[in-house]
């Protein structure tokens, strides 16, 4: 009852509040640049998460090699990218064209070799090379990919050595045993954490303002700095912050859902069935995997 | 064995007469602990040859090395006539690239203590596995097969469930069936009873009896002296990674020779 009270002063205080100005979050919710910048922090996030992904598993498969070469390599990267702030890397990234003017491709140290152009085929101007957009999706993928290497380290070795031997006995290969046998089971362990890192980099793309690449914090930024109306500008790109984290959060639910195939009896329900079940219809069993019928008591757990 | 290793070309025997296993003087030791000290041993085509011993005797070691699960330090040891897991030159060992070694392994089917079936497949998909990633069949045809593999341990209903919904007895005949969608012309079993409930050994010996009275070629570590007796073509007992005592099963069990033999075996009958 004192919680309702306190709640309902709060949010009494917001809305009655004059500097809030709900008029102004109306009107720049759909901004074109809020729009615009909102495009911009999805494909950062999309792209970056592909790169952390991808070369996160390459990083953990490199890590376990028997290789002494891959393993200390992937080691040494790790340690590089999870060491130092994402935010110091994407400076990095952005300032580059500082350290290397041009980067060449061309025959190893050929201007030590009196070579012309240094030996170089081909050479390009680091910052035509790098421009703003690929400089924060290096910098937040390759960070990301020191994150995941370890996700996805833990994943494999989470799956029982038997399971390689029993892949291995059937004449499967090594890549064969880990892309159909060792990998899906890992998903297992891999996939919640990963939904947190997906989540944790839609709002680590704020980061990339700056170095004012324009995206959803950035696009805000750029409003009230002209008309002096943060606090609705922030709420703004706080509401869209907050409308995509709930929708991945969603996605995260069904996929991990699907990776739980065979390690549970009984699939838990989904909301929607758990709600269908509140409202006394009792849903039939999802493809007969299951003679339970999944209503809020069935076996389930969140 | 008096003969030198070296002398003994690799495809020597090709054609009639051909051992399925043959091992010399095989050595492995993990570390500086040694498991296995020179294990001489010849197993017939149809044949079944039954790997009795104590625990740490070195019998599932072997076993694991004749599919090259283990590589083994010294000796030599040939499937169908061809050495596991190396390529010998001149009087020189090469060892096989890892796409060779798992090349051969198509044709040793392999069933273990704890079943090791693929948790996030139907029984139907585990059986289909192989064949179809390895040997490139047609998914039609492999599952077509799986059926038919499934209906001949008992288990033509279970094809749609998941090993975690099946029970020991259960999950091993799929694991046998498994083997044998790849056809193999040897089976190692790796102590396949010894992880199930008393009641459901035998449904999983049964499936076995049926397969070697079929002919197929079987390595069988188990502690079911039973089963060996019935079965069994030879009997091997092994301890301290040699072998003591070897001969047909009902001899050995009724007369053995060796005091280690006589002590092991008045424990386990």
């Amino acid at each position: 009852m004192a919680v309702a009270v306190l709640a309902a002063m709060l949010i009494h205080a917001i809305v009655t509040n004059p500097a809030i100005q709900w008029d102004v979050i109306r009107t720049y919710l759909f901004d074109s640049s809020i729009t615009h910048g909102l495009v911009v922090t999805l494909e950062l996030t999309a792209l970056a998460m592909l790169i952390g992904v991808s070369g996160g598993t390459l990083l953990a498969i490199m890590r376990l090699s028997p290789n002494p070469v891959l393993s200390s390599t992937a080691w040494f990267y790790i340690w590089v990218f999870r060491g130092t702030p994402v935010l110091v890397q994407l400076l990095f990234w952005n300032f580059l064209g500082a350290l290397w003017a041009k980067l060449s491709i061309g025959v190893p140290f050929g201007g030590y070799l009196g070579l012309s152009d240094g030996g170089a085929f081909w050479s390009q101007d680091t910052n035509k090379l790098i421009p703003l957009f690929v400089a924060a999706l290096l910098g937040l993928g390759l960070n990301e990919a020191a994150y995941m290497a370890e996700i996805v380290r833990g994943g494999i070795q989470s799956v029982a050595v038997g399971q390689t031997e029993a892949a291995h006995a059937l004449g499967m290969s090594q890549s064969a045993t880990m892309r159909r046998i060792i990998l899906p089971q890992a998903m297992r362990v891999i996939i919640p954490p990963t939904g947190n890192e997906t989540i944790s980099m839609l709002k680590t793309t704020s980061l990339v303002s700056a170095i004012s690449l324009e995206e959803l914090l950035r696009a805000g930024q750029n409003i009230y700095s002209r008309t002096f109306q943060t606090i609705p500008l922030l709420i703004v790109v706080s509401i869209w912050y907050l409308l995509m984290t709930s929708i991945l959060t969603v996605v995260q639910y069904y996929i991990e859902r699907h990776y739980a195939r065979g390690a549970n009896r009984v699939l838990p329900p989904t909301p929607l069935q758990r709600l269908r079940g509140l409202l006394g219809r009792r849903p039939k069993p999802a493809n007969g995997e299951s003679d339970v019928v999944p209503g809020l008591e069935g076996g389930g757990h969140l | 064995m008096s003969t030198p290793v070296n002398d003994t070309p690799p495809q020597s025997a090709a054609g009639a007469g051909t051992p399925m296993v043959k091992a010399e003087a095989v050595h492995k030791s993990y570390g500086t602990v040694p498991v296995l000290k020179g294990i001489d041993l010849r197993v017939d085509p149809g044949q079944v040859v039954v790997l009795v011993g104590p625990s740490g005797s070195g019998k599932s070691t072997f076993l694991r090395c004749i599919n090259h699960l283990e590589k083994i330090n010294a000796g030599r040891l040939w499937v169908d006539g061809e050495l596991v897991g190396y390529r010998q030159k001149g009087d020189r060992l090469y060892e096989l690239k890892d796409r060779e070694v798992a090349q051969k392994r198509r044709d040793i089917g392999m069933v273990f203590q704890h079943f090791n079936l693929f948790p996030h497949m139907t029984a139907l998909e585990n059986i289909v596995e192989a064949p179809v990633q390895v040997k490139g069949e047609s998914k039609a045809a492999a599952r077509e097969r799986a059926r038919a593999l499934l209906d001949r341990v008992g288990l033509a209903d279970k094809a749609g469930s998941y090993p975690s919904q099946l029970s020991g007895g259960q999950q091993q005949r799929v694991a046998i069936a498994r083997a044998l969608a790849m056809e193999p012309k040897l089976m190692l079993f790796d102590e396949p009873t010894s992880a199930l409930d008393p009641e459901l050994v035998g449904e999983v010996l049964d499936v076995m009896r049926g397969l070697a009275e079929e002919g197929m070629t079987m390595i069988v570590v188990t502690h079911e002296m039973g089963f060996a007796r019935e079965v069994g073509d030879a009997l091997v007992f092994m301890d301290g990674g040699v072998v003591v005592e070897a001969g047909h099963p009902r001899e050995v069990l009724a007369n053995p020779q060796h005091e280690r033999t006589k002590l092991f075996l008045s424990k386990v009958l």
